[in-house]
């Protein structure tokens, strides 16, 4: 496959689906208005023309859905930019975004914070968890003797392990019938009730985190054949090495906090683009992004809209779509090799 | 003096004719109920019960059975002010779900749950093992989720007051209170305005709503109130604020509990930039219930009367 | 000096000692043969050059420069490394991996290759002989296809100093001639070639100049014609050899005869 056209043909394809699918993600829902409405109603409060509906379903329209959608692309693609960055860093397929104890850390802090009667500041308390379960495990695999990729992995597994634990017996010991079920929902990761400051945050992580992960498509890819090899080409692989992993773990934390811990967007999405582009970051980061957030957007329209009125946690449709998805990936990855 | 036979026995019928109209028949142990998918047996009046979650304890308090309960379990608030008394000196066994060993410590003979998983391994024992040991168990019709919950009315309500009446053999209190809340409930009007409403009972990001099939459900039915969940075929729910939002409800009803209270709640639809301008909230159209009156029991019909009265108050303006 | 100087370079691991002070030079447009057997050092000795594996003491030096505390960028662009087994979970292509030698000289945000890059990638790969498997995924091929793909991308950073550690394991003999055919050529043209090897006769062949390593120390520096006598390929190697010259030749030849034994005394097998 020659690069160049044909990867600005795949470009522009990906982010024409992504814009389509936005435009049309935003007219699902359990309230009934028609597109035409919706469409009406956005562009109303981008300046032009008037609101066709009442106050109130122009809120649906503009509070309730557009945030979210907007949310679920950001989202999306961060875990989706993270899961590939993981992946190259540890060396391990299996990685994903939340490998070194930051989802766990991440509950832990939330569940602390929601338990304590802060509710609305539960993103806080995830991202300070997320943040500080990665230094423990940073820290613990310093004493193991140096923080290798294997080393941070098991020390990440250790401070996860104990995170689990600690939520498990703060959830045992003071929660109430209804925090059970706020706690849940953030496990699973949902995006119900998304406002357009979480939407900020979302974007604000996004612009703070992701130009320095794509900008070191380069380094990764020297990174294929190991340190030696790396640092063979050129690359300061200490100083690599740390800026995306701080870089990640940022993103992951405001993701996290935002979203929950919503799972297999980060593990599945950048096998598949993988499979399709193969393994250069300087493409794979950018195509990871785009379809990790078509996936999330279109697992979140369907989180809310498919048991109308209920909603769903996105993780479990994540999960019930990632799951199936990644053993399709694995059955082609054995007949391709 | 020998009054004669005849006489004493037209008397002795008399008298019992009048005392079965007063009197029911007392209970003919041993007495069988089928009980949630399991058959209890009991053979004379349970003497030392135990009793799990606010409802158990206020309906067997309603049935002057206060000296019967050796401990109460997991109660969701307070003791409504007509029961405090008869309440006052009841041995809390424990504010959340007391382990086996702590219930059977207190020598029960009856174990009343207020919810179905109260009889499991890690809770008050399931509920063979506690009949093998002579503990006789009852889970609240209500509450039971083996099978597929009818929707909940008065009626069933009632039927678990005189099976309570039955199984302790105090069937003329038991008579005597449904009475007494059939009475109520005749007398309360539901709304004439045809008004739709949303139970509301917990969750920011997700509301926690009341569906179709459940107490709150039921009392909204007794209210005349729409309940823009009422198709559903199910308890609890968790909704979307997106369809809570369309449907507009004129009124919210809100339940007041002692870890997440009725001002709470308010604020927090005040402060969300979407139910913000809901109708009821501009306008604060709630009705407040305490929590363990919301839950299935003897405090509903009471509730119910309580939010009829809060109902004829609000005032809406003429289309 | 201008070429490739090592002056008693020292690594440690805890108290032992992986190289005591070994020193050598080499001078472009030369093929350095290192030697030795295996445990000598011959890897960590490039791994410090590349200042991969601290030195606790000694100098490295290439054109006067130091090597080792170079910054990796710089030093990638004049110096090219090519380990003994290179593998890789990616999903890469050859033509990918060869490219991967033209990164030192492309910048963060450049999207695609230039023509420049494309162009050598294609002349590396021909002239490993790899052409045909350009669009092969790179853990398809076998060891010995995979070690060519690596020389082809070391080859594609245009590199002033090659340091190869033993480079034609795997291959068979056609390829093995091949690379080393392909080094010659590259040191013929200003190249500064150091491989490490485990064929004597093809380090004979090939070589301009020998270093042979032995428990961290040179046990023999020079040329092949001088190196190799059986007396060091006793001590060293633990084998009874003796040397041959052909007339037409100048590379001495190794015939090999048996393994030495810990008793064995010089004079009983004269």
């Amino acid at each position: 496959m020659t690069p160049g056209p044909a990867y600005a043909l795949a470009y522009a394809g990906l982010w024409l689906v992504l814009i389509a699918s936005a435009i049309l993600a935003i007219t699902f829902g359990p309230a009934h208005i028609s597109a035409s409405d919706v469409w009406a109603v956005v562009l109303h409060h981008l300046g032009w023309g008037d609101s066709p509906v009442s106050r109130l379903r122009d809120a649906i329209v503009w509070e309730l859905r557009l945030p979210r959608v907007l949310a679920a692309i950001g989202i999306g693609s961060g875990l989706a930019l993270s899961g590939t960055v993981m992946q190259v860093l540890t060396r391990n397929p299996l990685a994903d975004p939340y490998l070194l104890g930051l989802s766990s850390g991440a509950a832990l802090g939330a569940v602390i914070f929601l338990l304590a009667g802060a509710a609305l500041l539960m993103p806080l308390g995830a991202f300070v968890g997320s943040l500080t379960a990665l230094a423990l495990a940073l820290l613990i695999a310093r004493l193991l003797g140096g923080a290798t990729p294997s080393r941070a992995i098991l020390a990440g597994i250790c401070i996860a392990a104990l995170a689990s634990a600690m939520t498990s017996l703060l959830i045992f010991w003071s929660a109430t019938g209804d925090s059970y079920r706020e706690i849940l929902s953030w496990l699973m990761g949902s995006l119900s009730g998304t406002t357009w400051a979480d939407t900020g945050l979302v974007g604000l992580g996004l612009v703070l985190c992701a130009p320095a992960i794509l900008f070191s498509g380069r380094g990764l890819d020297a990174f294929a054949f190991g340190d030696a090899a790396a640092t063979g080409l050129g690359i300061d692989i200490a100083r690599l090495r740390w800026t995306l992993l701080a870089a990640t773990a940022l993103l992951t934390g405001v993701m996290v906090a935002i979203g929950g811990a919503i799972g297999f967007v980060g593990l599945v999405v950048p096998h598949a683009v993988r499979l399709a582009v193969g393994s250069r970051h300087r493409v794979l980061l950018p195509m990871s992004m785009l379809v990790g957030g078509i996936f999330m957007l279109w697992t979140d329209t369907a989180a809310r809209s498919l048991f109308d009125p209920r909603e769903l946690p996105v993780g479990i449709v994540t999960a019930l779509v990632g799951a199936p998805a990644f053993l399709l990936i694995l059955l082609r990855y054995r007949r391709v090799t | 003096m020998r009054l004669p036979a005849f006489t004493l026995a037209t008397v002795l019928v008399a008298l019992a004719a009048i005392g079965s109209t007063a009197v029911q028949a007392a209970t003919a142990y041993p007495l069988t109920v089928q009980n949630c998918g399991v058959d209890v047996t009991f053979d004379r009046a349970p003497q030392r019960a135990v009793t799990i979650k606010s409802t158990a304890t206020e309906l067997l308090l309603s049935l002057g059975l206060s000296d019967r309960i050796v401990g109460v379990g997991f109660q969701d608030g307070p003791l409504p002010d007509d029961l405090a008394a008869a309440g006052a000196g009841l041995k809390v066994l424990s504010d959340k779900l007391p382990s086996q060993e702590v219930v059977l410590e207190a020598e029960p003979d009856f174990i009343y749950g207020g919810w179905e998983s109260n009889f499991a391994a890690d809770g008050v024992g399931e509920r063979p093992t506690l009949a093998a040991l002579g503990v006789g168990t009852y889970v609240a019709p209500a509450a039971c989720r083996s099978f597929k919950p009818p929707r909940l009315t008065f009626e069933m309500l009632f039927g678990e007051i005189e099976e309570m009446g039955a199984i302790f053999d105090v069937e003329s209190a038991a008579a005597a209170l449904v009475e007494r809340q059939k009475t109520s409930l005749a007398v309360l009007v539901p709304d004439a305005r045809r008004l739709t409403a949303v139970w509301y009972s917990s969750g920011t990001k997700t509301p926690y709503v009341s569906g179709g099939t459940n107490a709150p459900a039921m009392i909204m039915r007794a209210l005349g109130l729409d309940n823009i969940f009422g198709d559903i075929d199910d308890g609890w729910i968790s909704a979307s604020w997106e369809a809570i939002v369309d449907a507009d409800p004129d009124v919210i009803v809100l339940v007041d509990a002692a870890w997440n209270s009725a001002e709470q709640k308010k604020k927090l639809l005040a402060d969300n930039p979407i139910t913000s301008r809901l109708d009821a909230v501009v306008n604060q159209r709630y009705l407040i219930i305490p929590f363990p009156a919301s839950e299935a029991g003897v405090r509903n019909v009471p509730a119910a009367v309580d939010m009829a009265a809060q109902l004829a108050a609000l005032q809406f303006p003429v289309p | 000096m201008t070429g490739l100087v090592i002056s008693g370079a020292e690594v440690r691991a805890g108290q032992k000692a992986i190289l005591a002070g070994v020193s050598l030079s080499a001078e472009k447009g030369t093929v350095t043969g290192l030697l030795g057997p295996n445990g000598a050092g011959k890897s960590t000795l490039i791994l410090a050059a590349l200042g991969l594996v601290p030195l606790a003491a000694g100098r490295v030096t290439f054109e006067g420069a130091e090597l080792p505390g170079m910054r990796p960028a710089d030093r990638a662009r004049l110096c090219a490394y090519v380990e003994q087994a290179a593998t890789t979970a990616e999903r890469l292509t050859v033509r990918d991996v060869v490219a991967l030698g033209r990164v030192p000289f492309q910048s963060a945000w450049q999207a695609a290759p230039s023509e420049r890059d494309e162009e050598l990638v294609a002349t590396t790969l021909a002239e490993l002989g790899m052409a045909a498997f350009a669009n092969r995924l790179y853990h398809t091929l076998s060891g010995g296809e995979q070690q060519r793909v690596q020389i082809a991308r070391a080859l594609a950073q245009e590199p002033r100093l090659l340091l190869l550690d033993e480079p034609t394991s795997h291959l068979d003999i056609r390829a093995q001639l091949m690379v080393l055919e392909t080094l010659r050529r590259r040191a013929d043209s200003g190249c500064m070639v150091l491989v490490a090897l485990h064929d004597l006769n093809l380090a004979s062949r090939y070589c301009d100049r020998l270093v042979i390593l032995d428990a961290g120390r040179v046990a023999a520096e020079g040329p092949p014609a001088d190196v190799l006598d059986p007396a060091l390929l006793r001590a060293v190697y633990g084998v009874h050899a003796t040397i041959a010259q052909l007339p037409d030749t100048p590379a001495p030849l190794v015939i090999y005869d048996r393994p030495a034994v810990e008793d064995d005394s010089a004079a009983k097998y004269d």
